[in-house]
């Protein structure tokens, strides 16, 4: 009885029908690819991309050496140096984030006491050499001056969450 | 003994011990703030509250003695919420800084507010602020508001640093730690309150904000600086000594540490390290590679010893050198064919050569110091030489033992002392045999011949009576010898005679060592022997080639005019350092070679406890450890003997089959007292060694440069004897010794005894000067 199931389906080529069903009903449906670099996806306000240092508003960084960030990154991405500055405040060095590294966990900004250390939405950038992916403290100092617009927003988008 | 119960754990204890030490009898944690073990009890921080039977409320474990029958529940509902109260008050006022505070990660307070604290705080008001405060170089107030008011470093200062320098003013709210109006902490004791204070109110100055406690590897090592030989950890970082903290040991250290101990270690990367060999070649300096410097050196030595022969070479080593390196460099020497190696540099008497049966040593264990119940110290600057030390003779005489003091200058010993000779350096040995005299009398003992003659020529002073009863009274005499004493021209007649004291009374007698080794040069045989010139004869009769192992000539030696006059006359000076110093005008051959953090080594400290340690972190630069430059510098030379691969293997050879504990022996045999010479005319000098330039470490060391110990000498004289010069205190005079002068700052000191001058040695602005005794004269500059 099996037997002849299979050769009348195999017969009216009923499989393949079904799967010409499938291509057919995609072929009509809405696209959802994203033609990337001209299109973007959708982030949320915890996005976890590159790294930034940020400062205060009235040009202070923020960042005061407590080291809590290299002290819980799992993958020992971070270094710092610290040491106190003239106006006798704990004050870093060094701040240096290598990306090769990192697994962009976000520990680092959870852990951070004063949100100096924050992921930013940015994802696409590159290095060239292995050395490029070693952002140092003005590189991160850099990107946070930048970005400060977005960060603040997406700080105060998940305040009420944390 | 009482029988208690603490949370349901039978315990017996002695009776008048409270209920937190029979709590840590059983291993149960009470958490605490102000009670420390060493400190009395102040039962102001309530942290410690339990609920005990039968009693209405809490009471605190530190302060409430232990009774019978009692039952202590630690952990009851009453305890608990006892605790989670008194740490919710504790943090009302305490900042939130935790981030930026040193403290951070190994703080009390912090680790107790997440075991026993709440986990909000309910208050809303506006904390307390009480501002910073500048202490002195060593110790940080910047955060006083972090403080809870234990007063645990008020006790320290008061206790066992003898001085208080840090009070607790106002009341209340408004209470807070400071010192007197404005006043620096002075203490060579102080950096113990960074340890004990529980909180981040005092902190590290040296180490503020240079790394986190969780980064620091810890290190285990030894001390190099006194004879003490404290514990240490030293805590690491990237191949940096970071910080260094005691390391527990009681029989040493107990959990104290001199800040000599704990700050030195900036001096150990200080710019002046030398980090590649050099040699001079027409005068100038260069750096060159280890097998160049090593031949150049090796061939001088060669040509020297082959040419004027072998008794032209002489070899001197400071006491802060390790076991191996003494132990490498008298065989080397002695491989060459020459006895001359001292490391007994600040000794000018050497009289006791060949007579001692061993090796002078404190003759009983450190510990026991605190069992004494009479101390005569002869010549010691007590505090400054051996700052532990001294403490513990302090606890002792807090407990009612008398000290007795014989000494040319009067400084403070912070601690009450029972009978003071205070006599000019020559009267000395005339004073100490008053009390061997009005002792025997007491004694009614008849004196070995070898002191008769000296004990009749004297007539026994009220206060050498009065001293000679109080030893006589005691059951646990100790007759302590100091750096003082040993560098003293007749420091064999006080050997002699402190030595028939201590046996008259039944007593210790002990030398309070001068360095880390001084016990260890003897038994790494570094001392010139029957044939060999010692450290004195060596620069009084200057040699054709020098080997300097860790020595700064004008500031480690008896006679720093004479040691920088034979190292001029020499025509080959190695030297072995680590530091680039004064040996640059008359070296020939700088070897770079490590502090005691980048070598592995052994020191013998006081007691005859030998103490080996390992190297911290790697060599700075170039430098090597000095027992593999010494190794090498033997087989360069062709001595037999030189095949050793680790330190190990060096102590082995130098200290195998020696029964250290029976080479110990302070007695002298076939010595005679001599009746002490008239007292010479003129103003006797008086020179101590600055606490922190006692040795080429400390005195690198920024921080403790900049302690109020480490002040530019001045010259001391007594009011009246300033008064005939028509001098004022304050002049600015020239003190001249022999052919060499100091321009110095002339200060009147009543304490002093007449006829003397008091000027330190160790320090470049008296290195013109010639011995540490001897006749001086002042004049206007």
């Amino acid at each position: 009885m099996e037997k002849i199931t299979n050769f009348f389906k195999s017969f009216l080529l009923l499989e393949l029908l079904k799967g010409m069903a499938l291509t057919g009903r995609h072929f009509f449906a809405r696209k959802i690819t994203v033609q990337f670099p001209e299109e973007k996806t959708p982030q949320g306000f915890r996005f976890r991309g590159l790294h930034a240092l940020r400062r205060y508003e009235n040009g202070q960084e923020r960042c005061i050496g407590c080291k809590l960030c290299e002290a819980v990154c799992p993958a020992l991405a971070i270094h710092i140096e610290t040491e106190e500055r003239d106006d006798g405040t704990r004050r870093t060095t060094r701040y240096d984030i290598d990306l090769v590294k990192c697994i962009f966990c976000g520990l680092c900004e959870e852990s951070c006491p004063v949100d100096a250390i924050v992921e930013t939405r940015v994802f696409e950038y590159h290095g060239e050499k292995r050395g490029d992916l070693y952002y140092t403290k003005p590189m991160l100092l850099a990107m946070g001056d930048k970005h400060e617009e977005q960060i603040a927003k997406d700080r105060a988008a998940d305040a009420k969450y944390r | 003994m009482i029988n208690l119960e603490i949370d349901g754990k039978r315990v017996e204890v002695e009776n008048g011990r409270t209920v937190i030490e029979a709590a840590h009898q059983l291993g149960i944690y009470i958490p605490h703030f102000c009670y420390h073990k060493k400190l009395s009890i102040a039962a102001n921080c309530r942290m410690c509250l339990v609920q005990v039977e039968k009693a209405p409320k809490p009471l605190p474990a530190c302060a409430t003695p232990v009774a019978e029958g009692m039952k202590v529940f630690t952990a009851s509902e009453q305890a608990i919420k006892a605790q989670k109260g008194v740490m919710e008050f504790l943090l009302i006022n305490h900042p939130l800084d935790c981030p930026i505070c040193d403290q951070g990660g190994e703080c009390e307070l912090q680790d107790l507010a997440v075991g026993y604290g709440g986990s909000a705080s309910r208050y809303q008001e506006e904390k307390r602020i009480v501002l910073p405060k500048d202490i002195g170089p060593l110790v940080a107030a910047e955060e006083m508001s972090r403080c809870i008011n234990c007063t645990r470093c008020v006790r320290f200062g008061v206790e066992i640093g003898g001085m208080m320098e840090l009070g607790q003013a106002f009341r209340g709210e408004h209470a807070e730690i400071m010192s007197f109006v404005s006043d620096t902490v002075d203490s060579e004791l102080s950096g113990n309150m960074i340890d004990l204070c529980p909180v981040g109110a005092l902190t590290s100055k040296p180490f503020r904000y240079t790394a986190r406690t969780w980064e620091l590897s810890r290190r285990k090592s030894i001390s190099p600086h006194d004879s003490l030989g404290s514990n240490l950890v030293v805590q690491v970082k990237d191949n940096r000594v970071m910080r260094v903290l005691p390391l527990e040991n009681e029989e040493i250290n107990e959990c104290w540490l001199s800040d000599k101990d704990r700050f030195s270690y900036e001096g150990l990367n200080s710019n002046q390290r030398l980090t590649k060999p050099m040699i001079k070649q027409g005068g100038k300096w260069q750096e060159v590679e280890w097998q160049v410097a090593l031949e150049y050196a090796a061939n001088g030595l060669r040509q020297i010893s082959q040419g004027a022969g072998a008794e032209h070479i002489g070899a001197l080593a400071t006491p802060h050198s390790t076991v191996e390196e003494l132990y490498l460099l008298q065989k080397l020497v002695r491989g060459l064919g020459s006895s001359n190696v001292d490391f007994r540099l600040r000794q000018s008497d050497f009289s006791a050569d060949g007579k001692q049966t061993g090796a002078p040593w404190l003759g009983m264990p450190v510990a026991e110091i605190n069992t004494c119940d009479r101390f005569l110290i002869v010549g010691s600057f007590l505090r400054k030489d051996h700052p532990l030390l001294a403490s513990r003779v302090r606890q002792a005489v807090k407990k009612g033992a008398q000290a007795n003091v014989l000494h040319a200058a009067d400084d403070d010993l912070l601690m009450p002392v029972a009978n003071k000779m205070i006599v000019s350096p020559a009267e000395m040995t005339a004073q100490l045999a008053q009390v061997l005299k009005a002792l025997a009398t007491i004694k009614q003992a008849t004196l070995d011949a070898s002191v008769q003659q000296v004990v009749q020529s004297v007539t026994p002073s009220a206060a050498a009576q009065a001293m000679a009863n109080s030893l006589a009274s005691g059951e646990r005499v100790a007759i302590l010898l100091g750096n003082f004493a040993q560098q003293h021209p007749q420091a064999a007649q006080l050997h002699l005679l402190a030595q028939h004291i201590a046996a008259l009374c039944g007593g210790k007698f002990g030398f309070l060592g001068e360095a880390a080794n001084s016990v260890g040069g003897y038994l790494a045989q570094a001392v010139p022997g029957a044939q060999g010139l010692n450290a004195a004869a060596m620069l009084a009769a200057p040699r054709k080639a020098y080997l300097l192992l860790n020595v700064e000539a004008e500031l480690d030696t008896a006679d720093a005019l004479q040691a920088m006059n034979a190292m001029r006359k020499a025509d080959m000076v190695v030297v072995l350092s680590a530091y680039k110093h004064h040996a640059a005008e008359y070296a020939d051959v700088l070897l770079p070679i490590t502090p005691f953090t980048e070598t592995s080594g052994t020191f013998i400290n006081t007691e005859g406890r030998v103490q080996s340690f390992k190297g911290v972190v790697k060599p700075l630069g170039e430098a090597r450890p000095a027992w593999k430059v010494l190794r090498v510098l033997g087989n360069l030379l062709n001595v037999a003997g030189f095949e050793h691969d680790s330190s190990e293997a060096v102590r082995g050879e130098a200290l195998q089959g020696v029964d250290v504990a029976g080479k110990l022996n302070n007695a002298l045999r076939g010595l005679n007292a001599q009746a002490a010479a008239s007292t010479p005319a003129g103003l006797q000098r008086v020179a101590d060694v600055p606490i922190y330039f006692s040795d080429a470490i400390v005195r690198r060391s920024a921080p403790l440069q900049a302690t109020r110990d480490a002040v530019q000498p001045s010259a001391y004289m007594h009011s009246t004897a300033l008064g005939k010069l028509g001098m004022k205190s304050g002049e600015i005079i020239m003190v001249g010794q022999g052919q060499g002068s100091a321009r110095l700052k002339i200060v009147a000191d009543d304490t002093l005894p007449q006829g003397v001058v008091r000027v330190a040695a160790g320090h470049a602005a008296t290195a013109a000067l010639g011995a540490m005794f001897g006749i001086v004269t002042v004049e206007r500059a």
